[in-house]
């Protein structure tokens, strides 16, 4: 029954791709730009589901403006030159607004695509603080950015009442780049940074480390690199006795972290964009994404679903599907209530407030801790 | 923490780290006294004992438990097997090749490496896996430096080992023949020494401790995966070379050494702990230049 569902809703994509849909002209074509082939094709079809159930929703509530939603799928297979040509195909199948971006590399390119031919473009998952000063005007990303992870961490750490902190890193772009933001803002704060630490990927010992924090006697670790090395770490600090505030970033925040650090990943804190099963707004969507496709939303569909559904309400709102009219409603929306929080944007079109979430380490799971 | 309590503190986690690496080198100073061959697929034995101490740990946990008693009989079984193995790859991989270049055989040994990464890598799908035990986070406190019971254990068991390997090389028939190989491989066999079960043993032998090295960083660490054995085998070869190729007091030395300059080296006041590996191998650039044949090593003839 599942696979039939998937055919249909496959052969429905298609048709409309083709652009051969007797329905063409009475709907509103709405473009989702996620790679559906290559590496990254699970995280694109994840996201394609998530703009999928938002237009079911919505048309069968009346769709918007008295007109039907449709969906125009380009795949920029997270590359670049790939991305250019379905970005270039979708603004010529004439599509009002475009939802997704998963790959930061490829996404970047079309922003001028969109941007020349005024289409609104709404990134959901792609957060590169690259694409910001790239943005021409027309793109809104509702996903937080490397610097909302840093603000938010040092909000939550500051709110738990930490005073200084060790920040240790893995020495690569990301790892690196969050544990300099993050220092940044923590000493901007009027906060210390007592010991900043970098250690190898795949050293199992992180002992001298773990002496060297210990000496510095932070009341807080924060590990901003990935989660088979941070699991090794947390297991040695509490090992040591460490008795302080542990957090990581949103690279340590797998499951796996418990297979690695096991008890001493308890009450260990973790910075996660918003996933559905930690958004209690997401559950009917959930439930509904779990019957159409069999499986669980994966990390950005809620985000997707938001996307679709803030183009949607933008357009009933400026009662209008030009472009110009759609970008000038999309920057004053200032709304709460979606899946994963309130959306109200920067004047650089990102988001004015995190939607990162704060996961603790409860019974070898992650939970919600910032609620 | 005072800075003389940070110094004990740095001279126990070196202590640890050395005693793997000590292990670990005296497989690739050994292999090396008999052919002349740096094995560079040493680190993976490292690996691939880890992961066999770990199935063999699941096998008897049921009876004897996850604690160091079980650890230990996994530690032997892997050993067992792991040697099996190094002395398969010798036969299929390196013993051909004696007669070749140097330079074949070290190209050799790097595609045994690979093979035996990429095996691990296909039966794992890359992933980690969590080596569970029932190890306990128990220790003593000696005024404010905690060493933990498993930090004993660890550096006890290696400490054992290497006397046992001590007295095995010094004092045996195997030993002797051993040595005789190490000096002159053809002498050896003029003289009726069965030279290649001595380099089959040697192959053992060292296969074994690094599967030691490798249930004991499994069980210690919590987590094995299959490119654990790169990063250690660069840092053991890099020990012999400081103790001196193919000497085994040497590799002992070595490897302490080498741990305790990674610990110490994250304390460099100034700057930071990224610059640890800057730091030892500028030692081991200024014991090259200063002793070229490393610590313990001699410059000529009598290599074990």
């Amino acid at each position: 029954m599942k696979v039939l569902t998937k055919a249909a809703t496959a052969g429905a994509l298609l048709a409309l791709m083709a652009g051969t849909s007797v329905l063409a002209q009475e709907t509103i074509k709405i473009g989702v730009l996620v790679p559906t082939t290559g590496s990254e094709a699970t995280y694109g079809q994840d996201m394609a589901n998530a703009v999928t159930i938002a237009q079911a929703e919505i048309n069968k509530a009346g769709g918007v403006l008295g007109k039907q939603l449709s969906m125009v799928v380009g795949d920029d297979a997270c590359d670049p030159q790939q991305s250019v040509n379905a970005a270039t195909k979708l603004v010529s199948q004439g599509v009002v607004a475009v939802v997704g971006g998963y790959c930061s590399g490829a996404t970047l390119p079309t922003l001028k695509i969109f941007g020349d031919a005024k289409i609104p473009f709404v990134i959901t998952a792609a957060n590169s603080t690259k694409l910001i000063p790239a943005n021409p005007g027309n793109a809104f990303m509702i996903n937080s950015t490397g610097d909302d992870q840093a603000t938010k961490a040092v909000e939550f750490l500051g709110a738990k009442g930490i005073k200084s902190i060790a920040i240790v890193n893995e020495g690569d772009a990301y790892s690196q780049d969050l544990a300099t933001l993050t220092q940044k803002s923590w000493e901007a704060a009027g906060n210390k940074v007592v010991d900043f630490e970098t250690v190898n990927k795949g050293e199992q010992d992180y002992s001298a480390i773990v002496t060297a924090i210990k000496a510095a006697n932070p009341d807080a670790v924060f590990w901003t690199a990935y989660y088979a090395d941070g699991g090794l770490l947390i297991r040695q600090l509490r090992q040591s006795g460490y008795q302080g505030v542990i957090a990581v970033g949103d690279g340590s925040n797998s499951t796996k972290l418990f297979d690695i650090a096991g008890k001493a990943a308890e009450g260990v804190f973790a910075f996660s964009n918003p996933t559905a099963e930690f958004l209690p707004a997401a559950k009917d969507f959930t439930a509904t994404y779990n019957s159409q496709f069999g499986t669980a939303p994966g990390p950005y569909a809620p985000l997707t679903y938001d996307g679709m559904e803030l183009i949607a309400d933008t357009m009933a709102k400026a009662k209008s599907t030009d472009g110009a009219a759609l970008i000038t409603a999309l920057k004053a929306t200032d709304s709460p209530g979606w899946l994963a929080g309130a959306i109200k944007f920067t004047d650089k079109n990102t988001l004015a407030r995190s939607n990162f979430i704060v996961l603790v380490g409860k019974d070898g799971a992650w939970a919600r801790a910032d609620q | 923490m005072s800075v003389f309590d940070i110094i004990s503190h740095q001279l126990v986690n070196g202590l640890v780290l050395g005693s793997f690496y000590a292990l670990v080198a005296l497989g690739y100073t050994m292999i090396f006294g008999v052919i002349k061959l740096l094995n560079f697929a040493h680190g993976d034995l490292y690996m691939v004992g880890g992961f066999l101490g770990f199935l063999s740990l699941s096998a008897v946990a049921s009876v004897v438990g996850s604690d160091w008693p079980g650890i230990f009989i996994a530690m032997f079984l892997s050993m067992i097997a792991v040697g099996c193995i190094g002395v398969v790859i010798e036969r299929v991989a390196y013993h051909p090749m004696l007669a070749a270049p140097r330079l074949s055989i070290l190209i050799t040994a790097l595609a045994v490496s690979l093979v035996l990464q990429n095996t691990v890598l296909s039966l794992t799908g890359g992933q980690y896996t969590a080596f569970k035990t029932d190890l306990g986070f128990g220790g003593i406190n000696l005024g404010s430096l905690f060493i933990s019971y498993n930090q004993m254990v660890l550096v006890a068991t290696s400490g054992v080992l290497m006397i046992a390997l001590h007295l095995f090389v010094t004092r045996t028939q195997f030993g002797r023949a051993m040595r005789a190989v190490s000096i002159d491989m053809d002498m050896s066999q003029l003289l009726g020494i069965n030279v290649p079960v001595i380099i089959a043993v040697t192959f053992f032998i060292g296969s074994a401790l690094a599967a030691a090295a490798g249930t004991m960083a499994g069980a210690y660490y919590g987590s094995i995966w299959y490119f654990m054995g790169f990063l250690i085998g660069l840092k053991a070869f890099t020990a012999a070379v400081i103790g001196g190729i193919g000497s085994i007091p040497g590799a002992m030395l070595g490897g302490l050494i080498l741990g305790l300059l990674e610990a110490f080296g994250t304390q460099i006041p100034f700057i930071g702990s990224e610059w640890k590996d800057v730091f030892s191998f500028a030692v081991l650039i200024l014991v090259l230049v200063l002793k070229p044949t490393g610590l313990l090593g001699k410059s000529e003839q009598e290599r074990m």
